[in-house]
């Protein structure tokens, strides 16, 4: 961390003396990993199969470091420019120990721990089946999770409004709530028709009770303040509940919905583990049966990616929803 | 003619299964277009007069009748303007004000609504800024958009707790003379019910002043104000009838806490 502040300082502000060409030119630690990282790529190591792979790898670095000049040159602020940098040298070394660990050094097991270059090949050349993997797979978490919406927060707007409700479903969902879900599944599978149901089902529950318990607990202690200033305004139940209350505790319903939406993607890919045949859960359990290990990095990196994708979709959302909160 | 008539009203909230009494046998009359003001220590139970009022809460005893008629909850012909809190923050400026009328005025349509809304924007002075969410506004605007949503709705009643509290002395006072402002100039006054602790505020703004007294003994002395109207702010500090209606008034409030202290 010293040692990155210091190149990042040295470059913003050029300074006289002894300094080498390498801070004065305008590369920063995240450069200085790329070129450290392609060369440490081009050099022949102890597995063959590395040199095989080579140019996978290079392009792999190319892409991060382009994506990483791209951002620097489109955002203006400070704060942003830097951690962007950050993230960039992170990445770097990050492939840096792998590939030494494997192809240079040999440290790790050649089954189990495929080169980061074969990685690349298969992350590319699976594409398609990934993006087939991808649409069966959105298609359980889509249904799952925004029937977990639908039904949690107007549910729990109207229990946790009712003080009598509300006193007779808050032990429920205590009792209810923790269980893990996944416990769920052995059942599911033989109590509902379809592989599909079941699937739907599990993730259903793994975000209703985030959602549910978020929001009912949101509603019940909703700032008397807001329920005053509506009164005083003599709006009925229903404007009260789905005007007031819903946008009032929006941030508790949002951040219910986005631990809804991480154990929905956990049971995701639990429950394609189990029983599924085709997704991305099943796409890594498939082939770790066949101990295709190049496969299943692969299919765990665009999982990875896939997650990212989302939470950042859902991240606009909820910038949006509480656009009047700055 | 009587508008508002408090008959015997008292207030009490139950806490560990003992009544705590806030206020007891208050009795209370004001008028169709009066300016009343209640002022008191703090936890005498004025801001519970206005809650009672306003029907967010019901008195344990006693009944406050509108018009001749006992009031069960909130009403429309009664606005209320918090010191905080009036305004959702999720609303601009101007739906918060739409919001209103549409409680109001549900079959209206939205182009009407927003031309009365517009329209009392700009009599609050505030035209330009109608699209701000209330956190983006400074406190006395915020008033400013609460006081021109009451306004808008156009009820007989306006309750008011320590509006002007929270906002700085150079905005309260602008506050204050668009509030005389806005009550001259309707086709009819509204009558008002204003809460504040600040005595200045009371003789400026009032026709009549209810003076409580600390501890749930009720009302202490209600005083006429007969300064004429439109009342000058700087002319009329410098009078000798203000001055001692001020110290009248500040005797009033003192006596209780050298009380409270000898006690």
């Amino acid at each position: 961390m010293n040692t990155l502040c210091r190149a990042e300082k040295a470059t913003d502000t050029p300074q006289k003396g002894f300094h080498t060409i390498a801070l004065r030119l305008p590369l920063r630690l995240a450069d200085i990993l790329f070129i450290s990282a392609m060369v440490l790529a081009a050099l022949p190591g102890k597995r063959t199969m590395a040199f095989e792979y080579r140019g996978y790898l290079m392009g792999l670095l190319g892409l991060i470091e382009l994506l990483y000049w791209l951002h620097q040159t489109m955002h203006k602020e400070p704060v942003r420019k830097k951690s962007s940098g950050d993230i960039a040298a992170v990445m770097f070394t990050g492939i840096i120990v792998w590939e030494l660990m494997t192809s240079h050094l040999d440290l790790l097991q050649h089954l189990l721990f495929p080169v980061p270059g074969k990685v690349v090949a298969v992350f590319i050349s699976e594409l398609p089946v990934f993006a087939r993997c991808l649409v069966s797979s959105l298609g359980l978490l889509g249904a799952g999770y925004l029937l977990a919406l639908i039904t949690a927060i107007p549910l729990a707007l109207i229990i946790g409004w009712r003080k009598r409700l509300f006193a007779a479903v808050n032990p429920l969902t205590k009792v209810l709530g923790p269980i893990p879900p996944i416990v769920y599944i052995p059942y599911a599978i033989v109590i509902l028709p379809t592989f599909k149901c079941a699937s739907i089902f599990i993730i259903f529950i793994g975000a209703f009770w985030p959602i549910f318990i978020g929001t009912l607990n949101a509603t019940f202690n909703v700032d008397r303040h807001l329920i005053d200033s509506a009164r005083v305004l003599n709006v009925s139940e229903k404007t009260m509940l789905f005007e007031i209350i819903l946008p009032g505790i929006m941030p508790a319903i949002i951040s219910g919905a986005t631990l809804g939406l991480v154990f929905s993607f956990i049971l995701l890919t639990a429950a394609e583990m189990i029983g599924a045949s085709s997704g991305l859960g099943w796409y890594v359990k498939y082939f770790s049966d066949f101990a295709d290990y190049p496969r299943v990095v692969a299919g765990i990196l665009f999982i990875g990616c896939v997650v990212t994708a989302i939470t950042g979709c859902f991240e606009r959302v909820e910038r949006r929803l509480l656009s009047w909160k700055n | 003619m009587e508008k508002i008539r408090l008959d015997n009203v008292s207030f009490a909230y139950s806490q560990q299964k003992s009544m705590i009494p806030v206020i007891s046998g208050v009795d209370l009359s004001v008028a169709a277009g009066e300016f009343v003001t209640i002022i008191g220590p703090s936890g005498c139970g004025k801001s519970t007069i206005l809650s009672l009022l306003s029907g967010l809460n019901s008195p344990s005893e006693g009944d406050i009748l509108i018009d001749g008629e006992a009031i069960r909850g909130t009403g429309t012909e009664r606005g209320v303007v918090f010191q905080h809190y009036s305004l959702f923050p999720w609303m601009s400026a101007r739906k918060n004000i739409i919001f209103g009328l549409r409680q109001l005025k549900p079959r209206r349509s939205h182009k009407e609504l927003a031309e009365i809304t517009d329209r009392y924007l700009s009599l609050v002075g505030l035209d330009d800024v109608g699209d701000k969410y209330p956190n983006q506004l400074s406190g006395g605007m915020q008033q400013r958009v609460a006081i021109a949503r009451a306004f808008a709705m156009d009820s007989d009643i306006l309750l008011m707790d320590e509006p002007f509290s929270a906002v700085d002395a150079k905005n309260k006072m602008g506050l204050q003379g668009l509030l005389l402002d806005l009550w001259n100039s309707g086709p009819r006054k509204k009558t008002v019910v204003f809460i504040t602790h600040d005595v200045d505020e009371a003789i400026l703004l009032s026709d009549r002043i209810v003076v409580m007294s600390a501890c749930t003994k009720g009302i202490k002395e209600i005083i006429r104000v007969n300064f004429n109207r439109p009342r000058n702010r700087s002319a009329l500090i410098k009078t000798p009838e203000y001055a001692a209606m001020r110290h009248m008034l500040i005797n009033l409030l003192f006596d209780d806490l050298i009380e409270e202290v000898a006690v």
